[in-house]
């Protein structure tokens, strides 16, 4: 792959491939828009100039039969402006048509980005994503929808901000963990979203150290303005690619289940040690327990169909799930 | 140098095949395109790498017989309509716009990139450099692309899901909780339908010719489904008590799929469409002892029926 994750910069294309979809984009912005530098349409096209001249330096070569001065391609070069211009390329005049997939990753990044809670309507690129579907067939419009999570605008857009600016940040937090709400001061380092929910890296100042958060766990929040002493310059958890959710310390303890097939998600899903696929489809794994009221509602949910193993660390979980079943039994009068 | 040479040649290929409006012969080729192997065998085969080369970047070459030749013989040509991309008129901001979400939402394995060079480029969009780190990163999944190709054509389709072969006229492609959805109408059902495209076996079989898929009916929802309302169930129409502590986070978590919500004894009551009653079960049982799933009897049963199983068993 020529390109990174990120549609940014280009690393120099490797096959011949990869080389010939980059000349028949350039090739013709060059013919549209004629005039510019070298210097110019390298950084239009992410590239280092050096690297774009070697690459148009095969177009010497290139036309039509029978290859003669006036039916090759002709590169001329402004001697005072250093302007470029491409002459006898009227059948590389305009681009190739999007593929599939750079259609699909150009759409789905939009409606990613559009979904964004507080995302503006009607804006650029509300406008290029129209454009853009005109050259598509009719039946790309609306063909992808994207939900990054659930998010309220306003902390979104402040808990970025913060992340910027290196400011505090007030939060009444509910913490699935301890199954309570509680007030915290952070300073937001990353904002992200994964697995259908948004998350910000922080500095937590009532437990001293960083933390993940869930935005939609964010019940209220207050931004101070103050600047933070913390940065994120050690931090493991700011970073490219996927972030782990989950921290368990090494004393955490540990319970060992045989997970009906149909609950194999839990092992892509929470901290697991140790799993093996039996011979019957089942799943026997070793999870990390890092809060009891998240261990109860999980046993609960994964329910009889799930058979505790062992346990290391924690006495009689079979108990421990049965009287979390009870509780709940009582609500419904039994 | 090979490399160049290669690219040299198909370059050269590629302006031959846009220059001619007749169907060219591979030997026709041959003779247009210098750069090939003359021994026969040899030149079909590197001719054979350039036709994959070219197909591979989404050249539309097409193979026709030219019958006016004795015998026949197979031509090739590439259709300017199907290369040429319209010129979109983009302008510098909405360029920046497009570059901008391609920086905020990666995809794996991307050609955001590519399609922005073919669009006109990558262009900046403002002085605010700090946000460039992506917030999502989307994952890429096999029958993603020809799913799009399908839906983008309007053909019927068929693949593998839970063990049956469906048919199906795709309609969207949905990114929630994570994960990608295809949602369609099922041929086999008659009914529209979702599928997780994990759960997808096997390849994408196109059928028919493109344009014969159902059309999306008018307004189709275009929200993003719960995981209980997705499923092949008949829907229920639940009703779920939760506490007043509770109910700010259950009320964000159903979303949408909450049709009604109303104050109630020390807490709400939302009512919930559930087609899925094992995941509903799930979001349920999540909410421990602050939330009371108090109708329909026939799932309130199946909650008491698993929690007195889990208490049987100890």
């Amino acid at each position: 792959m020529a390109v990174d994750n990120c549609g940014g910069e280009l690393v120099a294309p490797v096959s011949a491939g990869d080389r010939l979809k980059l000349m028949l984009a350039v090739v013709p912005w060059i013919v549209a828009n004629p005039g510019h530098t070298m210097a110019q349409i390298a950084d239009r096209f992410g590239m280092e100039p050096d690297a774009l001249e070697a690459e148009l330096d095969v177009l010497w070569m290139v036309g039509l039969p029978p290859y003669t001065p006036d039916t090759l391609i002709d590169i001329l070069e402004d001697p005072e402006t250093g302007g470029l211009t491409i002459k006898f390329a009227d059948y590389f005049s305009r681009p190739l048509r999007l593929s599939h997939g750079e259609a699909l990753t150009l759409l789905a990044a939009s409606e990613g980005l559009r979904s964004l809670p507080g995302g503006e309507a009607d804006g650029p690129l509300d406008r290029a994503l129209a454009k853009v579907a005109t050259t598509l067939s009719p039946g790309a419009a609306g063909a992808i929808e994207v939900d990054l999570g659930a998010a309220e605008a306003e902390v979104l857009t402040e808990l970025r901000k913060a992340s910027v600016e290196g400011t505090e940040v007030n939060i009444r937090y509910y913490s699935a963990n301890s199954d309570s709400v509680a007030e915290r001061k952070i300073a937001p380092w990353r904002v992200f979203a994964q697995d259908g929910s948004w998350y910000v890296v922080a500095w937590c100042s009532q437990a001293d150290g960083e933390r993940i958060f869930r935005l939609d766990r964010i019940e209220g929040f207050d931004a101070l303005g103050t600047v933070s002493q913390h940065r994120p310059d050690d931090s493991a958890l700011v970073g490219d690619g996927e972030t782990q959710v989950f921290h368990p310390r090494p004393n955490d303890p540990t319970v060992t289940l045989r997970l009906a097939p149909e609950s194999a998600w839990v092992v892509e899903t929470y901290p697991v040690q140790d799993h093996k696929v039996m011979a019957d489809g089942s799943i026997k794994a070793t999870l990390v327990i890092t809060a009891m009221p998240w261990l109860e509602r999980l046993l609960v949910q994964l329910g009889a169909r799930s058979e505790v193993v062992g346990a290391d660390g924690l006495d009689d979980v079979a108990t421990i799930r049965s009287r979390a079943a009870a509780r709940i039994l009582q609500r419904y009068g039994k | 140098m090979a490399r160049t040479e290669k690219l040299e040649r198909l370059l050269k290929l590629t302006a031959v095949l846009l220059n001619s409006t007749t169907p060219l012969t591979a030997q026709e080729l041959k003779l247009k395109v210098p750069g090939y192997p003359e021994a026969p065998l040899s030149f079909n085969r590197a001719f054979e790498r350039d036709k994959d080369d070219l197909r591979a970047l989404g050249i539309p070459l097409s193979m026709v017989q030219i019958t006016f030749k004795d015998p026949p013989v197979e031509g090739y040509l590439i259709n300017h309509d199907d290369y040429y991309l319209p010129d979109p008129e983009l302008t510098p901001d909405e360029l920046a716009a497009l570059r901008l979400a391609a920086l905020t939402v990666s995809f794996d394995g991307a050609t955001e990139a590519a399609a922005l060079w073919k669009l006109g480029g990558l262009v900046p969009f403002g002085d605010d450099s700090s946000e460039q780190d992506p917030l999502a990163s989307l994952p890429m999944s096999p029958t993603l692309i020809p799913l799009f190709g399908a839906i983008v054509e309007r053909r019927k389709i068929s693949f593998g899901y839970n063990d049956l072969d469906r048919e199906v006229s795709p309609w969207r492609l949905d990114f929630a909780r994570g994960r990608w959805y295809l949602i369609g109408y099922d041929h086999n059902r008659e009914d529209a339908r979702n599928y997780r495209l994990s759960r997808i076996a096997g390849e994408i079989e196109l059928l028919g010719e493109p344009g014969d898929a159902e059309p999306a009916p008018e307004g189709q929802r275009e929200r993003t489904l719960r995981a209980w309302e997705i499923g092949d169930e008949e829907p229920h129409k639940a009703v779920l008590w939760v506490s007043q502590d509770r109910a700010p986070i259950a009320e964000r978590m159903l979303g949408q799929s909450a049709i009604a919500v109303r104050p109630s004894a020390e807490g709400v009551e939302f009512d919930v469409s559930v087609s899925n009653v094992d995941a509903f079960r799930f979001f349920v049982l999540g909410l421990g002892d602050q939330a009371e799933l108090l109708a329909p009897q026939e799932l309130r049963d199946d909650i008491v029926r698993w929690l007195s199983t889990i208490v049987g068993e100890s």
